[in-house]
């Protein structure tokens, strides 16, 4: 029995001793928290400073308030509440807001990072660097350009979800319906501008004017040159960054059909990059897209369910597809800002020759040749194979 | 410091005193002498004046001119077979000798052979071995002029029939249970398995309940050894009382500090006999319908004799339902005091809101909230078990406006933890033979979740599975077939094979008779 006791104790001490090596942690409440739900990051008008509006939910507020009358219910209306805080760094305006908010402010379920236009152009690096090392900021929040202030967004309320920065994440995950902005996550994000060469990007976020009440509308691409700003991506030419990049995942492309013009809705698509460096030192980049579709809309008369009309179709879709990549490169070698990772993938396949050519990958990109190949499929026409026309007699 | 020692010694004088007593009152057992008046005042000294003792000595033979006496106790005999079988033939036909001399007198044997006509009749010399047949319902009949007597079994006394068992109902199977008697309950098992080889061993254990205790057993199927260590550890019980099944089971349990139990324990004979016929020990106590058996497995309490009746999709299903109940009483409430107050990002965002939003306001830390509504179901459910069904009911009514609209409507429980609580309490019930030990680690992993998260969950586990994995019922790891890990037996563990593919027993019990049947040969389906 004692001897049983005793290895019953060690098996204890055994055990307890694994606290030591476990990491932070504490007990708090639920009701203890302010939920955050963004950030915001913008240009003081203070010299080094950076404006933070914090977004956090007011969760007895939000919403159906149901029959259990108990709960002290925050004014009705309110679901969210933007703090603001002027500061150096993220995490002493976070820390300054304890004077603000009588609850602690709990990261793990930030929804979205906003990044003001001014700031963007003036460079990031230095701000994100919390995203990365604070235990509670996960990896996989959104991160976003606004055209304006950052701050601005958050004061917009959303039409379906009850809090912007929500609202803001769920959009953003519905972009693949039309595949023109990219999805980018934190981490995403700091990859590329990590690997030094890749050029950051980032969707671009904007309130826009609805019927006189502001909406909040998500399109294009912000392009960063390492940490900063450069340009953006329209909605095609975003297109023909994500196709390269195979995040194309459904969509809508217009075109030409005997008889009139056929709208092919995306159904899946797959890409293939493969650099070479050619024997006289040029480098191209063979792009292989593989995408298949329907036809989701017809206008005119003509006949698609022949043979030969769909091989018609089926060209245009790639003609289409290739257009939309070459815009895209055309404005990335504009913009000198290397999108779509060639470099990355000359440093993969080539590392010895890459040492001499980083350096010099500015001018190198803009010297890239592309090829792009692609292979479209029509799998069918919808419940109906032919146009909405009375039928000719023949 | 005086006085500690004067309690000391007066507890110990107190002590000495109560075992001279316990000696006066115990009269030596003797051997029966030839004078009846001399043997019956012995056993009247022994008996006391109990007033359930019925002593009637009356005289017989041609000419009366035998005298005899019948002792035996009120309500524990069949009074028919006292008076037809007994006095009857006694009193009156004894009179018309049957052998040629009139003056013939009857000894013992001639009483046993001619005179009494009940079914079951010794004889004796001893006075413990007569008192003891009067005490467990037979009559004892005395006769001058011999030193023996005759124990002549008529018991028949009140008891409850064979009906539906309270604790294990079922929708398809026997619904017969045992009930308070050995021989009903022997009986009950041997109408189900009719092979001589099924062998009851009857023992008389206690020094003042005499109570009869059966081993039964399968020879040929059930291990020697097994046999042995059962019949070895109840040889080693020396008290003075057993009264129910639930003795027997804590003197010759392995672990008896353990909160895991290493005895089955059933209701049904159906279920007694499937483990009789898997190589298991049943030890069925006189007085109660529990019969346990032994080994028990863990994955056998998750096994009710149902699952074999049924189809086995059905049941494998349930099964596994089975043991995510247990999961979900046992974890339940610790995992969501650790995602409240420990692990909110693991909370998906839409339902921490809604979390948030019913906890919003409630007055205490989700640790004292889970074990109020903990220690309040407890409290009900034990208030339910002891009150007359009618005012159970009542019970229930109240316990579930007060823990469940009212607490949550007067904010001081969320309504995420009436559900946490409801839902635990429901899966409690699933498997009934570990609600015990689920209470107990309901408890000890709450208290650990509420100190350090589902760190102290996991440790907690892991505690609980070194124990699991080190405890041994009569030989067979409890953790058996899963660790050690027994392929054949796992054909019957968490799922349930069809019952033709289940060729062999467990081997971890019946290993020298392992073969249950052939392989069987689905009848062939000819196309006509």
């Amino acid at each position: 029995m004692g001897k049983k006791a005793k290895h019953f104790i060690k098996l204890v001490a055994l055990l307890l001793s694994v606290l030591m090596v476990s990491g932070c942690w504490n007990s708090r409440e639920l009701d203890e928290l302010a939920v955050l739900m963004g950030v915001a990051l913008d240009k003081s008008s203070q010299e080094g400073m950076i404006d933070i509006t914090y977004q956090v939910a007011l969760i007895s507020g939000g919403g159906t308030s149901d029959s259990s009358g108990s709960a002290s219910q925050v004014s009705g209306s309110e679901t969210y509440w933007n703090i603001t805080g002027t500061g150096t760094n993220i995490f002493t305006v976070l820390r300054d807001l304890t004077h603000k908010s009588s609850r602690k402010l709990y990261a793990p379920h930030t929804q979205v990072v906003i990044i003001g236009n001014d700031l963007a152009k003036d460079g990031i690096r230095d701000y994100l660097d919390l995203f990365l090392r604070y235990h509670e900021m996960r990896l996989t929040i959104y991160i976003l350009v606004a055209k304006g202030r950052a701050g601005d967004i958050f004061n917009i309320k959303p039409k379906f979800s009850q809090i912007t920065s929500l609202s803001i994440s769920q959009l953003i995950q519905n972009q693949g319906a039309s595949s023109e902005t990219p999805q980018v996550r934190i981490m995403d994000f700091l990859e590329r501008l990590l690997s030094g060469t890749t050029a950051p990007i980032a969707p671009i976020i904007e309130a826009s004017d609805s019927e006189g009440s502001k909406v909040i509308e998500v399109a294009g691409t912000a392009v960063f040159k390492q940490d900063k700003l450069v340009g953006e991506l329209d909605n095609t030419e975003t297109r023909g960054l994500l196709w390269v990049l195979g995040e194309v995942k459904s969509g809508a492309i217009t075109v030409d059909a005997p008889g009139g013009s056929a709208e092919i809705e995306i159904l899946s698509a797959q890409s293939d990059v493969n650099v070479e460096i050619n024997d006289d030192g040029s480098i191209t980049a063979h792009i292989k897209i593989t995408e298949s579709g329907n036809i989701a809309g017809q206008k005119g008369s003509g006949d698609l369910s022949k043979p030969d009309a769909v091989e018609i179709l089926v060209k245009n879709v790639q003609k289409n597809i290739a257009n939309e990549v070459l815009l895209s490169v055309q404005k990335a070698k504009e913009l000198g800002a290397d999108t779509f990772g060639f470099g990355q993938m000359i440093y993969k396949k080539y590392p010895s020759q890459w040492e001499s050519m980083k350096n010099n990958w500015d001018e190198l990109f803009k010297n890239i040749n592309v090829e792009v190949e692609v292979e479209a499929s029509i799998n069918g026409s919808g419940r109906i194979k032919k146009p909405a026309y009375p039928s000719e007699e023949d | 410091m005086i006085r500690y020692l004067i309690k000391k010694i007066k507890a110990a004088v107190i002590y000495k005193n109560s075992k001279e007593k316990e000696q006066e009152i115990n009269v030596d057992p003797f051997k029966l002498s030839s004078s009846m008046s001399e043997n019956v005042s012995r056993l009247k000294k022994i008996l006391g004046d109990s007033n359930d003792v019925v002593i009637r000595d009356f005289t017989c033979g041609p000419h009366r001119k035998m005298s005899v006496t019948l002792i035996y106790i009120d309500g524990l005999i069949d009074k028919r077979v006292i008076n037809d079988d007994v006095m009857k033939p006694l009193m009156y036909e004894s009179k018309f000798s049957i052998f040629e001399d009139s003056e013939h007198i009857f000894d013992a044997q001639e009483f046993k052979r001619i005179l009494v006509s009940a079914g079951d009749v010794k004889e004796t010399d001893s006075s413990e071995e007569l008192l003891n047949g009067c005490m467990s319902g037979d009559a004892a009949l005395i006769i001058d002029g011999f030193d023996k007597g005759l124990i002549i079994s008529c018991r028949g006394w009140d008891m409850r029939g064979v009906e539906d068992p309270q604790t294990e109902s079922v929708i398809r199977g026997p619904r017969e249970g045992f009930n308070e008697n050995l021989r009903t309950n022997t009986a009950l098992i041997r109408r189900k398995i009719k092979d001589p080889a099924l062998t009851f061993e009857v023992k008389e254990m206690g020094k003042r309940t005499k109570t009869n205790v059966c081993i039964a057993y399968i020879r040929g199927i059930a291990n020697q050894d097994l046999i042995d260590t059962v019949k070895e550890r109840m040889d080693k019980i020396d008290t003075d009382a057993i009264l129910e099944s639930g003795y027997i089971e804590q003197y010759i349990e392995d672990a008896p500090y353990s909160i895991f139990p290493t005895l089955g324990y059933s209701e049904k004979p159906d279920v007694i006999s499937a483990n009789l016929l898997e190589g298991r020990v049943a030890i069925i106590v006189d007085g109660t319908p529990f019969v346990l058996t032994a080994p028990l497995m863990f994955i056998e309490t998750f096994q009710t004799a149902e699952d074999y009746y049924a189809r086995p999709y059905y049941a494998s299903a349930v099964r596994i339902l089975r043991f995510i109940s247990f999961g979900i009483s046992v974890l339940a409430p610790a995992v969501y005091v650790a995602l409240v107050a420990f692990h909110q990002e693991l909370i998906p965002t839409p339902l921490l809101f809604t979390m948030a939003k019913a906890t919003e306001g409630t007055p205490f830390p989700a640790a004292i909230e889970a074990l109020i509504m903990l220690i309040t179901f407890e409290i009900l459910r034990e208030a339910g078990v002891r009150l007359p069904r009618p005012i159970g009911q009542a019970i229930s009514i109240v316990g579930a406006l007060v823990m469940g609209q009212s607490a949550v409507s007067a904010g001081i429980v969320g309504t995420p933890m009436v559900i946490v609580v409801a839902i635990t309490a429901v899966a409690s019930f699933v498997v009934p033979e570990q609600s015990d030990a689920g209470a107990v680690l309901r408890f000890f992993l709450l208290l650990l979740a509420s100190t350090m998260g589902g760190f102290g969950i996991t440790m907690g586990l892991l505690i609980v599975l070194i124990h699991l994995s080190s405890l041994e019922s009569f030989g067979t790891p409890y953790l058996s077939p899963l660790a050690p890990m027994r392929m054949p037996d796992l054909k019957d563990s968490v799922i349930r094979a069809p019952l033709r593919n289940m060729i062999t027993r467990p081997l971890g019990l019946a290993r020298q008779n392992p073969k249950r049947q052939k392989k069987f040969e689905p009848p062939s389906q000819k196309n006509s």
